[in-house]
């Protein structure tokens, strides 16, 4: 690919005059932070995208792909970090799907299906139970399905888009194992990561993107890995943060004996009891999908949980409307700023006031006061160093980190007790990163309280003044203090090897 | 500070509207010069003739009043994305209503075609609490059941005309005589001071929109209501509240149209201005403030098919076909995108050059 150039509808340039080849019989790795243009470069290969600028070539052919069927029609497949399979339909099923093998012409060949299965299943040393259903089987297996449908479509060149991120160790070392059979077969493959131990250990060459470039292709054995960071980021990956010790006061959140079945009958909270004081940022570390957001959505009153108790400043919460929450001082952060976070058809400054329309500072008569609201917008734009052009400037066409800035402003400036901040940093760039975790433990030393729910344990373990760990559903650990942690540690608990007693635990929800 | 992110978007629109226009008029032309033996004609009176005397030209006024009303209804329940077709229904219904106040209700000049327009306005009012509730309470969609609601009441209104309240003495099917203190004034010819009160609507519908905290809830909902439920606001209400603020509207739309052109009530079909209103409020862009301008044209357009009508051999449904092709192309968001995408493009470009110098920021 050389010279691909992809600036999206809302303006955002994800690839600028990006160069990226890969040779036929590699595991070649893509990296690069959250937004780096990664999956744009990838979505342009596959035919998803179309770029503005560049060319791409195949085998010395120059090749331009309308669509993924005629990119899989040249040999080139993506496994998505989501899973594009049909969950009620078999394993066999899922395989052939669009590429049925047929009986008498008209009807599906099941049997063949299977058989199909079966085959590639073995050539490839992926064991599959082609008559299972896709519901029941485990993550891993979901993805060695995917694989086997792009080697069935015929894919010569594999992409895998983060494959690590929802596997266990145990099924991540299986994945790497069977990757390399792939490649001393012949086939190439393009491993989409941010772990760099990962990419350490299987790939032969990395290209590294920062901010919609190439920072250049390099040998996985002549780079090291603080190179690599270095490049990523462009500085060290841990960010220094000055932080007072926390001393935390009364309770402000009491979360009590919560337990939540989701509407699928899996269920998502187990028992879950902890307590977020005044002054101090209790974080909530763990593998993602192991309820926390669950847990977010209920305490904010998106969900309604089977059993259990929150109680704000000692009052009852659950059920209450989201208007009420904020009158009582509750401020969330949500981890899809699109959705949720902010409307990207509105203007800065009508984003900035959806909390406060009907505030009666904002407002003169029935009218909005136009210059209160001009005023207030300014202030918090020139507060939380939003870069835009005016407040009038549409949210959607600004950058991640300047749209969170955005959220965060709201959030932080309506004088909250208790900020709720779910991935409070993810997918932004570093300055706007720094900014927001300068700006929270600033609010938790001037006594609010905070609950950080993060995926990133850099940041759960940097950021937070006490800790717990969910897995499972289940508080497993409760750390009142994080300053002797290891990383070693934690990951024990994210797993699920290790739990902490019922007595340890029970710490975790102080009076 | 020029805001060159609406900028764009505000010229680009405008482009947009023109080129459906024009390419609906172009569609219009091809058909006239294939049926009619004198397209020449056809189209000078589709195109020039409402220009041609005062009298033409107060007739576009009037032919504008319902469609102000309607197209100001249907942007105030489009603003929150809530695709309600009753106010086809609302205005028959808004219509009957102030007839019926108009002839049974004694009542001092001046002050009964006010009663009777609120007569109207109130029962639509009422009536969209029907659809929204259904929709808030039960999740019934709103475009079946409103769609569905305006032959409810186009029957309803029949039955009762026919069975209950028609002139016996008159060989077609209307009601009695409105009382004659019943009747809005006319300016001019036949348009009455309803063209007035349109107008005023149109900039109470606009501060009400853009200046207070109920029509910024409105957009907010409309723009994304996952966003409204998490910031606090009350998106089952304010769901409820834009569709029954369509339905007044609408209603008043009506009953200013019966009160202000007839003497009697004779609809025994839905009238037609509600679905003119969508067609207002789609050029329009769900603006309030531009609904005057999308009505004219589309007032301005039904005269000359009148004309061409009358004085040339293509029937007035050529109307039908032009807005037709303007919705079409409207309601294709690709329609000219690629346009769109270059100017998007040489504009990140040209600021990509910049280098701007804030960017340290983030």
């Amino acid at each position: 690919m050389r010279g691909i150039t992809k600036i999206y509808p809302n303006g955002i340039a994800a690839n600028q005059a990006v160069d990226f080849s890969v040779r036929a019989g590699e595991i070649h790795a893509l990296m690069g932070e959250n937004g780096a243009g990664k999956s744009t470069l990838m979505k342009i290969l596959m035919g998803l995208e179309q770029p503005q600028e560049g060319e791409i070539f195949l085998g010395g052919e120059k090749v331009s792909f309308a669509s993924p069927q005629a990119a899989i029609a040249k040999g080139v497949g993506m496994v998505h970090q989501h899973f594009m399979l049909v969950p009620s339909l078999t394993v066999a099923e899922n395989m052939v799907l669009g590429i049925e093998p047929k009986k008498h012409g008209v009807f599906f060949d099941r049997a063949g299906a299977v058989a199909l299965t079966k085959e590639y299943s073995e050539r490839y040393g992926l064991p599959l139970d082609p008559n299972a259903k896709i519901a029941d089987i485990s993550v891993g297996m979901k993805q060695k399905v995917e694989i086997l449908k792009a080697l069935v479509r015929g894919a010569k060149i594999l992409i895998l888009d983060e494959p690590t991120a929802v596997l266990t160790t145990r099924e991540t070392e299986e994945l790497f194992k069977q990757l390399v059979i792939l490649k001393e077969q012949g086939f190439t493959v393009i491993f989409i990561s941010h772990k760099l131990w990962e990419v350490k250990q299987i790939t032969d060459r990395i290209t590294i993107m920062r901010g919609g470039k190439s920072m250049g292709v390099h040998t996985t054995a002549g780079i090291s890995e603080q190179e690599i960071s270095r490049l990523m980021v462009g500085r060290d990956v841990m960010l220094s943060l000055e932080k007072e010790k926390a001393e935390p006061g009364g309770s402000v959140l009491n979360v009590r004996g919560l337990n939540y079945t989701n509407q699928w009958g899996n269920r998502m909270l187990k028992d879950v009891s902890f307590t977020v004081r005044a002054g101090e940022i209790l974080g909530v570390a763990g593998v993602e999908g192991n309820g926390q957001s669950d847990l977010v959505r209920i305490l904010w009153g998106f969900e309604s949980p089977d059993s259990g108790s929150v109680a704000f400043e000692g009052a009852e919460i659950l059920g209450e409307p989201q208007s009420w929450l904020r009158e009582l001082g509750i401020s969330y952060i949500p981890e899809d700023r699109m959705v949720y976070g902010a409307a990207g058809g509105a203007s800065i400054e009508e984003n900035l006031i959806s909390d406060r329309a009907w505030g009666k500072r904002l407002n003169k008569g029935p009218f909005f006061n136009a210059g209160a609201i001009r005023k207030e917008c300014d202030d918090l734009i020139k507060r939380f160093k939003v870069l835009a052009r005016s407040r009038g400037q549409r949210v959607g066409m600004l950058s991640g980190g300047n749209i969170q800035k955005v959220v965060v402003a709201r959030e932080f400036s309506a004088g909250p007790k208790l900020i709720i901040a779910e991935q409070p940093t993810r997918g932004i760039d570093v300055g706007a990163t720094e900014f927001i975790r300068a700006r929270m433990v600033e609010l938790s030393r001037q006594g609010a309280g905070v609950l950080l729910v993060s995926a990133d344990l850099a940041e759960v373990m940097q950021l937070s003044d006490s800790l717990i760990v969910m897995y499972g559903g289940e508080v497993v650990a409760y750390f009142e203090d994080t300053s002797a942690l290891t990383d070693a540690e934690m990951g024990e608990y994210m797993l699920g090897l290790s739990k902490q007693s019922a007595e340890e635990l029970g710490r975790a929800a102080h009076d | 500070m020029i805001n060159s992110d609406r900028l764009l978007e505000l010229k680009f629109s405008v482009l947009r509207g023109l080129a459906a226009i024009f390419v609906s008029i172009s569609v219009a032309a091809i058909l006239i010069f294939i049926i009619s033996d004198q397209p020449g004609n056809a189209l000078f009176q589709l195109l020039l003739s409402p220009l041609g005397n005062e009298r033409q030209m107060w007739n576009i006024l009037e032919r504008m009043i319902p469609f102000l009303f309607t197209g100001l209804a249907v942007c105030v329940m489009f603003s929150a994305k809530q695709f309600n077709l009753a106010a086809e229904g609302s205005v028959m219904l808004g219509a009957f209503m102030a007839a019926m106040t108009a002839i049974y209700v004694p009542m001092p000049p001046i002050i009964h075609p006010i009663v009777s327009i609120l007569v109207g306005v109130i029962t639509c009012g009422l009536l969209m609490l029907i659809p929204a509730l259904l929709h808030t309470k039960l999740g019934a969609n709103v475009l079946v059941s409103t769609l569905m609601l305006n032959f409810i009441i186009q029957f309803c209104v029949q039955f009762v005309l026919v069975n209950i309240v028609a002139d016996r003495s008159q060989g077609a099917l209307m009601t009695y005589q409105f009382l004659e203190t019943a009747g809005i004034p006319a300016i001019r010819f036949n348009t009455s001071y309803g063209l007035v009160l349109g107008l005023a609507m149109v900039v109470v519908v606009s501060l009400f929109i853009y200046r207070t905290r109920w029509g910024y809830a409105i957009r907010m909902v409309g723009l994304n209501k996952e966003f409204s439920a998490y910031s606090g606001l009350k998106v089952a209400g304010i769901i409820i509240l834009c569709q029954v603020i369509g339905g007044m509207l609408a209603g008043m739309g009506g009953a200013v149209e019966m009160l202000g052109f007839f003497d009697r009530f004779r609809w025994r079909l839905l009238p037609g201005y509600g679905w003119n209103g969508i067609t207002i409020a789609i050029l329009a862009k769900n603006n309030p403030a531009l609904v005057p301008f999308a009505a004219f044209f589309l007032a301005y357009l039904s005269r000359g098919a009148v004309n061409m009508t009358i004085h040339a051999d293509v029937p007035f449904e050529m109307m039908d076909i032009i807005q037709a092709v303007i919705f079409l192309f409207f309601a294709a968001e690709k329609f000219l995108a690629g346009y769109r995408q270059k100017m998007v493009v040489k504009k990140a470009k040209r600021e990509l050059g910049e280098d701007l110098p804030a960017k340290k920021g983030g």
